[in-house]
């Protein structure tokens, strides 16, 4: 067990665990932060993704000791208070299904969009081909950030 | 995946008050006298309407994305005349007596629970009017209702729901549910209405199984013998109990009925991830069993086997189909292999499970709390009234979640260290030990006369059953047969069967054989259908291309052009063959007839499912060994649909889930174990290569079927089919990753 000091959503926490817990589980059991979720532990569905200073990041990939001296965003901290726009797409285009997975979807889409504002269809399905839906909503998925695109400049969808 | 279809119709209606002050209409079934006598009390009902408007409705059933926490309290809300936007939706717990059946499968939720959801609203809404014309001194009849309201036209009153809600709750019973709307009046019903986790899923607000937490609860993974039947034979724990973190290791023995509980080791921790440690540290060695020997290819050889030695049953027969075949003018003869497939559900297989004073409470994500809680008491030897069960959201279900096992084991594991435990599968744990889809080989020997019609049907069935998997007294053909072709019967029970397609071809003959394995088996989303269409789809394909037929006109001469049983008053629908035909009909007029580029194909299929029709065409490019499929068209008969935004992403969903499995999905068995562990092995379809979906509903009337599995069983036929006219090959081996295909990505997203 070793102490770990983490910036999460803008929040200093101190956890104390094994250094090759994966952030991913730091979240989940010991900072009660449940919304990243657990898929498949390997890096393959995207479930677990949270940013790292803006960047989409496999939290089941990184240890905790990796994780400190990042600044750390989860789908709890995504909007900041209000719903971020893509939150807003994806209710206005009643996405998920299971939902099990939207919250992975909704932070590499953040970070997609963060970087590329305007993507192309292309770069869109580039971004989130690492995202597995299992109730395979990706039709719903591609217009929700075709629509929070076009919100965030200010266009009408 | 189906079971009763039938409900009684008599049931009981009771109304109560609330501690606020508002009413509550909540509903119990015959034959729960406990229920009856309390009738008086209610303390959370079914519909709960507030003094200050607030209206809660309950949703019975377990929502796993097919969207029934909405679309179900939406039947409440329509005879109530509800404003949607003061209704709030709560989870129920299992409540055998208010609710009776509590479960979610075989599409079957939209018809069965319609009636007595309708009369719960109805009731509420009678109630409200009687209040409202007492108040005023005038004739109920005489009042209406807009959404929210009660008014009196003549004399300009109006007063809101919530207004009347106390002075409602201290009427009588009515003796009999009132009148139900006449769908043409409907203000919600038919409306596109939104899922009501949405904007808390978007949050990440914890609603799964996965994320409940409990004081005190600990956190359990369980290591099972990789050979499937096998168990744990000599455990050391030694090494596993030493790792920070690790509380006990306990083994659990199982159950006869492997569907229930199954044998292992579980390492029970203060963490999910100090639990996994524990469990890489474990030494067990494993009595591996009879099945150590199974593996896929020597399946394959025993339904072979089976097939030459003559040991089929046969299910239907008419007419000669020997003689018939000889004389047929047009030949088909094709063989088909069906492989396992797995659900894979994104949330992991779990349940968290608190055992105490003689009281076994659960909370998880179960798709079948009703058939779920007798298994759990089972496992833990309780009496089944001991058992509670509080109902998550499901990340996902695909058929997996229909048995309880998983929360078998958490009671079991929660009985041995005396503490609330959660219990998670990995990844790993989930592929290779799941209840897979049953792996099966189809021959059909079919033929046209020489006017064109189909006059031989000859299909051959060998597969596992999971009816014979999970010790089922019924026939194990029961669970396999789904959406074949027999022939129409003289007898009317044989051809009412609402999960065959009852035709008028005159030689055909459905035979049947499977045998007994260690390999788990289980339902997969449209089970049977999944398969047995694909099969269906891909002959009459080749008929229509070897013997220059019209599809639409070889149909009907088979299908005819009228149900064979009239429809009664009865719960189930019958097939209707010209339902059939006009969901195929549209589907190609909306698919255009313009002619593709070289090395493109565009395919089609159509099947009945659970009462609704669906038909899909398909395009694909196929440039050398790459496989796209550029796009899907989908149109579908549901009857009266009840929410199209959910039928829409339940058919763009659906229809992708089929292009997933056919395109990629197969488990493999070797030396008794499944070869597969993660979805590396195990793909499933990416955005990138996931085609746009158009969806077309067929304007309806009729009694509203459901929809979560309708649009998947026509998709890899009508790829298949898509894929002969691109090369002339024709594919009868899924998936078509397996028959050498690199798969690409479309070329437009239709955005």
């Amino acid at each position: 067990m070793s102490s770990f000091t983490l910036s999460v959503n803008g929040s200093t926490r101190t956890v104390d665990v094994a250094p090759d817990t994966p952030l991913l589980w730091v979240l989940r059991d010991r900072l009660d932060m449940r919304g990243t979720k657990f898929g498949c532990g390997r890096g393959f569905c995207g479930a677990c993704t949270v940013h790292f200073d803006g960047v989409a990041t496999r939290s089941c990939q990184t240890p905790v000791a990796g994780a400190v001296g990042h600044a750390i965003t989860t789908i709890e901290g995504l909007g900041a208070g209000a719903l971020h726009p893509l939150q807003q797409a994806w209710i206005d285009e009643d996405v998920p299904q299971c939902g099990y997975c939207q919250a992975g979807q909704l932070m590499t889409a953040a970070a997609l969009l963060a970087k590329t504002p305007h993507p192309t269809d292309g770069e869109i399905v580039a971004a989130l081909a690492g995202n597995l839906c299992r109730c395979a909503t990706y039709v719903r998925i591609r217009r929700a950030v075709r629509r929070a695109s076009n919100a965030m400049a200010g266009r009408t969808p | 995946m189906t079971g009763t279809r039938t409900i009684s119709r008599r049931r009981f209606f009771a109304i109560s008050g609330t501690v606020a002050g508002g009413l509550v209409v909540a509903w119990s079934i015959p034959g729960c006298a406990a229920t009856r006598s309390r009738r008086a009390f209610t303390p959370s009902g079914f519909v709960q309407i507030d003094p200050d408007g607030q209206i809660t409705i309950t949703a019975k059933n377990p929502d796993m994305g097919q969207g029934v926490k909405t679309s179900l309290p939406m039947y409440v809300a329509e005879e109530l005349d509800a404003d949607w936007a003061s209704v709030r939706v709560v989870q129920a717990d299992l409540n055998r007596d208010r609710y009776g059946g509590q479960g979610s499968g075989g599409s079957d939720n939209t018809p069965s629970e319609w009636q007595r959801l309708h009369e719960a609203g109805a009731i509420a809404r009678a109630l409200l009017v009687t209040a409202a014309a007492g108040r005023w001194g005038v004739d109920a009849a005489a009042c209406e209702t807009e959404p929210g309201f009660v008014v009196h036209r003549a004399s300009e009153k109006r007063a809101s729901f919530g207004s009347l809600a106390t002075d409602a709750a201290q009427l009588p019973v009515p003796a009999k549910a009132p009148p139900l709307k006449d769908p043409s009046t409907y203000r919600l019903i038919g409306t596109g209405v939104r899922g009501v986790d949405v904007p808390a899923i978007v949050r990440g607000t914890p609603l799964y199984g996965i994320d409940v937490r409990i004081p005190g609860m600990l956190h359990a993974v369980i290591e099972r013998c990789p050979v499937h039947g096998g168990r744990p034979a000599q455990v050391d724990s030694a090494r596993a109990l030493a790792v920070p973190g690790v509380r006990q290791v306990v083994t659990l023995t199982g159950l006869d009925n492997p569907t229930h509980l199954r044998p292992g080791v579980a390492v029970v921790a203060d963490s999910t991830w100090a639990a996994e440690q524990g469990r890489k540290a474990l030494a067990v060695t494993w009595d591996e069993g009879a099945g150590a020997a199974e593996s896929s290819g020597h399946l394959l050889e025993q339904f072979r086997a089976l097939e030459a030695g003559g040991g089929l049953k046969a299910i239907r027969t008419a007419g000669h189909v020997d003689s018939a075949w000889r004389a047929a003018a047009t030949k088909v003869e094709l063989t088909f292999q069906q492989p396992f497939l797995a659900h894979a559900t994104l949330e992991p297989q779990n349940c968290t499970a608190h055992l105490r004073d003689g009281h076994c409470e659960i909370w998880g994500p179960l798709q079948m709390p009703t058939s779920g809680a007798p298994v759990i008491a089972n496992a833990v030897g309780m009496p089944v009234e001991a058992v509670s069960i509080h109902i998550t959201r499901l990340g996902g279900g695909f058929g997996r979640r229909l048995l309880s096992d998983y929360a078998a084991e958490a009671a079991v594991v929660s009985k041995l260290v005396a503490a609330p435990v959660q219990v998670i599968w990995s990844r790993e744990d989930d592929i290779r030990h799941d209840y897979y889809r049953p792996a099966g080989f189809h021959h059909v020997r079919a033929g046209l006369d020489g006017r064109g019609s189909l006059s031989v049907w000859h299909h051959r069935l060998l597969t596992l059953s999971r009816n014979r998997y999970r010790q089922s007294t019924n026939g194990p053909e029961m669970t396999e047969i789904y959406g074949l072709l027999v022939p129409q019967s003289a007898d009317p029970a044989d051809t009412y069967d609402p999960d065959l397609v009852p035709t008028r071809i005159r030689n055909c003959r459905l035979e049947y054989g499977d045998f007994p394995t260690t390999v788990p088996t289980g339902a997969w989303r449209a089970p049977a259908h999944n398969f047995n269409a694909f099969v269906i789809e891909s002959v009459l394909d080749e008929l229509v291309h070897r013997g220059k037929v019209d599809p639409l006109m070889l149909r009907s001469g088979f299908l005819g052009d009228r149900p064979v049983i009239p429809k009664t008053d009865d719960a189930s629908v019958p097939y209707d063959p010209r339902r059939e035909q006009n969901v195929l009909r549209l589907a190609l007029e909306k698919a255009g007839r313009q002619p593709l580029a070289m090395h493109w194909g565009r395919g089609w299929a159509a099947h009945y499912t659970f009462g609704s029709y669906a038909a899909v065409v398909a395009e694909v490019s196929v440039d050398g060994n790459r496989l796209a499929v550029e796009r899907l068209v989908a149109a579908l008969d549901v009857g009266l649909p009840v929410n199209p935004l959910t039928l829409e992403a339940q058919t763009q969903g659906g229809a992708l889930d089929g292009l997933s499995a056919a395109l990629f999905g197969e488990i493999t068995i070797d030396r008794g174990r499944t070869v597969q562990s993660s979805f590396d092995g195990y793909r499933l379809l990416r955005n990138s290569e996931a085609p746009d979906v158009e969806v077309h509903i067929t304007p309806s009337r009729e009694k509203p079927m459901g929809y979560g599995e309708i649009a998947l069983p026509p998709v890899a036929p009508a790829v298949a089919n898509a894929i002969f006219r691109a090369t002339g090959r024709r594919i009868t081996r899924l998936p078509f990753a397996a028959a050498g295909f690199e798969i690409g990505a479309p070329r437009s997203y239709g955005l």
